[in-house]
């Protein structure tokens, strides 16, 4: 037998992927490859794992040397199994993975999974044995989880699978955890399984050379044991597509929410996730853009993780944002309050018949408006009492109950009191019984009736907001990208021949025009003579801007004059801007001066776009000046876009609500800016040598009256486009 | 030394560490892959070699010989 030689042509594809995926979670028979006798290492450990969890298939060691380990027949090579084996898991060192591979791809192994360290993460030599091993399998049709990996968890008891070497097997449950980090993994099943909470499928898919998320997500799309997937990653190597997957699994019929966590968030996590996995960390605002594009709820922490997981997959979805608190202590129904309201929820007013109940049932003292005060000497009769009138108020769409630990309170009645109202409750429910000793009696007893149970009231605000940002994003239709009109031939007629470089500013703003962006009238002007006649000619006031390209930044060379109301001004600063443009730049060459029309001032708004090496063209919009330079208050989307997305993105900045008319001003044209985001987005996506595409500023005007383009610049890359 | 003489010996240790037969062992095995070496084994083989030839190898550069013919190439640089 000999190994097939790689060829791009035979990798899987298709059902064919989704088969092999499946050989990875549901193996008839596992090979481990390269087990050892000695407990605490990998591959001693893996073994006994899958040994020890009643794995229902059939297990077998390939330990050159070694007759048996623990007790199980031993191979010295797998090619020396006489049955066949789905799939292999492979504990060998780097080095001699290569030849393990070979032997997988003799055997008609269906799915690898390489835990060994030593790729990609060690340096470029890592990486050329990393592509060696992924060729093998490409052309073997064999699906590979890692290298550089935990393993890999199903808890379906039809397979009770663990091929990691994690320390405990998980609790069965609806939810599938797919990380980037094996380390993480090891935490966070620890942290599940203080927490009680159980998982479907457990990846960790290391340096993603086979199998990425992205057919990770797709395989667990069809899981019919999966309700949720969690996300851990470090880079993003290809978030279109990611976006189309996620799509497709997050909304339409049988929706089952992602939410993820992206390191990297800070320019310094960045680095430290590049040089931990050795690969692209994109930028971290583009990633937003993308999750967000994606229907991904991006959440910050392992505990909003999972806080925000026991919400969604052990309560209903809510109808809506109201939130009812019923307390025992005034100061935490305060505090809950505020963070309901932070988090974009609002308190729930009740109805007339409902502050009647709860005036009945509660004493005098008791508050009995959102956030109800039961009183702190309240036991479990006084909160059923609440919880009942509450949550059968219409107006009232999930509620959170408080607890804190006094003398008098009965914390575990109280438990058992909400697990009664809870068992009939046709709307979610969650409780934060504040503290850690006393209330631990009482968290146990909602634990285990999957009630979510929430440390401190902010975090069950937040896991509710979470819920209330899946459900906007199913009840958003899906966007088509809008195409605006466009003189695409004209564009194409100045890009195509460009060279890599600045476009002139004149090219620049007649690609734009092209694009039907509001560009006010210009002239590229070669003397003062014709500069004036081009002003008479449109009318004055006009502005004059030096053309050199030498000179990127006109203003500090006095090559910018604004507001010519004359021709005798225009001449003067055509004089002026001649001579200090010289002494400035000596050497520069100029082409003339770009005549245009004084626009009227207005928000400074800018538009930016880029081709972005992992995402593509990308747009950026913000407010000018202090907002961009020192809030960095920008957002992102990845082009083409809607009309919808245009207007998230306007929305999306915190300054937003300068434009909408903060403090009695007059509101902008947001309409415009809009349209302007809308053509950029069709430029950008036709035209691919545009690297990076500055507007800045367009000044908007008040609502119905536009806006026009103040100044752009367009990079360009690549090769010039033959005719 | 003859390089018979030496990969007799090389063999005659590394049986003796690895707990493995003669017979499994060829110019071409690889330590790992083929006569399945631990981590920590490879250090002991190192040590058997040192004391089966009388000489002191540059650790690191033992270490990385990953097949029983180059151990006898690496091992005669030193005898010789």
């Amino acid at each position: 037998m000999s190994v097939q030689a790689p060829s791009p042509k035979a990798a899987p594809s298709g059902s064919g992927i989704s088969r092999a995926i499946d050989a990875v979670f549901n193996p008839r028979s596992i090979a481990v490859l390269g087990v050892t006798r000695s407990p605490g290492t990998v591959p001693y450990d893996i073994f006994h794992n899958i040994l020890t969890t009643s794995y229902t298939g059939v297990l077998y060691p390939v330990a050159p040397g070694k007759r048996s380990i623990d007790s199980v027949r031993a191979y010295r090579y797998l090619t020396d199994i006489e049955d066949d084996v789905d799939l292999a898991v492979i504990v060998f060192p780097a080095n001699v993975c290569e030849r393990a591979l070979e032997h997988c791809a003799k055997k008609g192994v269906k799915a690898v999974i390489i835990i060994s360290a030593g790729f990609r993460e060690v340096g470029p030599e890592g990486l050329r044995r990393e592509q060696r091993i992924k060729d093998i399998c490409d052309a073997n049709g064999i699906a590979m989880i890692g290298p550089n990996c935990l393993g890999v968890i199903n808890t379906d008891p039809a397979m009770s699978l663990n091929a990691s070497f994690a320390r405990k097997m998980p609790a069965q449950g609806r939810i599938a955890f797919l990380s980037q980090s094996g380390a993480l993994c090891t935490a966070v099943l620890d942290y599940a399984l203080g927490k009680g909470i159980g998982f479907s499928k457990f990846v960790s898919f290391g340096n993603k050379a086979g199998l990425t998320e992205m057919d990770l997500l797709e395989y667990l799309r069809g899981d019919d044991q999966t309700d949720m997937i969690l996300l851990y990653l470090e880079e993003l190597r290809n978030g279109r597509k990611l976006i189309e997957v996620a799509q497709r699994i997050t909304r339409g019929p049988g929706a089952k929410p992602i939410l993820a966590i992206k390191s990297g968030r800070t320019p310094q996590g960045a680095s430290a996730a590049a040089s931990h996995t050795g690969s692209l960390a994109g930028e971290d605002a583009i990633c937003e853009a993308v999750f967000r594009e994606a229907g991904i709820i991006r959440v910050t922490s392992i505990e909003e993780l999972f806080n925000s997981a026991i919400m969604l997959t052990y309560q209903p979805l809510p109808k809506g944002d109201s939130l009812a608190i019923v307390t025992n202590a005034g100061g935490p129904g305060v505090m809950a309050t505020d963070a309901a309201v932070g988090s974009g929820l609002t308190i729930a007013p009740f109805a007339p018949e409902t502050t009647a109940k709860l005036s009945a049932a509660l004493p005098a003292a008791a508050n009995i408006k959102n956030p109800v005060d039961v009183i702190g000497d309240a036991r479990s009769d006084r909160y059923i009492a609440a919880m009942e009138a509450v949550l059968a108020d219409a107006a009232v769409d999930q509620m959170l109950v408080i607890l804190t630990p006094q003398s008098m309170t009965d914390i575990e009645g109280i438990a058992r009191g909400v697990c009664e109202v809870h068992a009939h409750a046709t709307k979610p429910i969650a409780c934060s019984f504040m503290g850690a000793c006393d209330v631990v009696g009482g968290i146990d007893i909602l634990q285990a009736a999957n009630i979510p149970h929430y440390i401190l009231p902010e975090w069950a605000c937040r896991a509710m907001a979470d819920v209330q940002r899946v459900i906007k994003w199913r009840s958003q239709p899906a966007e088509e990208p809008q195409q605006t009109p466009a003189d695409q031939a004209a564009a194409a007629a100045i890009i195509d021949p460009a060279p890599a470089g600045y476009l002139r500013e004149d090219q620049a703003l007649a690609v734009l025009k092209a694009y039907e962006f509001p560009v006010p009238a210009y002239k590229l002007c070669r003397s003062a003579d014709e500069a004036v006649e081009f002003a008479d000619s449109i009318g004055y006031p006009v502005v004059l801007r030096i053309v050199s390209p030498q000179i990127v930044h006109k203003f500090d060379v006095k090559g910018v004059a604004l507001n010519l109301e004359s021709a005798q001004a225009v001449r003067d600063a055509h004089r002026d801007m001649m001579n200090s443009v010289h002494a400035a730049v000596p050497d520069a060459t100029i082409e003339g001066v770009i005549a245009r029309q004084m626009v009227p001032a207005g928000h400074e708004i800018i538009l930016g776009a880029k081709q972005d090496a992992v995402f593509g063209p990308t747009l950026m919009f913000g407010l000018g000046g202090l907002f961009v330079e020192t809030f960095k208050d920008v957002t992102f989307a990845l082009a083409p876009i809607g009309p919808a997305s245009a207007m998230r993105m306007v929305k999306d900045v915190k300054a937003h609500s300068l434009l909408e008319g903060a403090r009695g001003t007059e509101p902008a044209d947001i309409e415009a800016i809009c349209q302007c985001l809308l053509r950029l987005s069709r430029l950008v996506t036709d035209f691919p040598r545009i690297a990076e595409l500055d507007i800045n500023p367009l000044l908007v005007w008040p609502a119905g009256q536009g806006g026009a383009v103040a100044d752009v610049r367009i990079k360009i890359n690549g090769e010039t486009q033959p005719k | 030394m003859e390089n018979k003489e030496i990969q007799d010996r090389v063999v005659k240790v590394v049986c003796g560490v690895l707990s493995v037969d003669a017979e499994m062992v060829e110019p071409e095995s690889n330590f790992v892959f083929d006569l399945g070496a631990e981590s920590s084994q490879s250090i002991q083989l190192v040590a058997g070699f040192e004391e089966e030839f009388g000489v002191e190898m540059d650790n690191e550069a033992a270490l990385s010989v990953q097949t029983v013919g180059d151990a006898v190439t690496f091992i005669a640089k030193y005898v010789n």
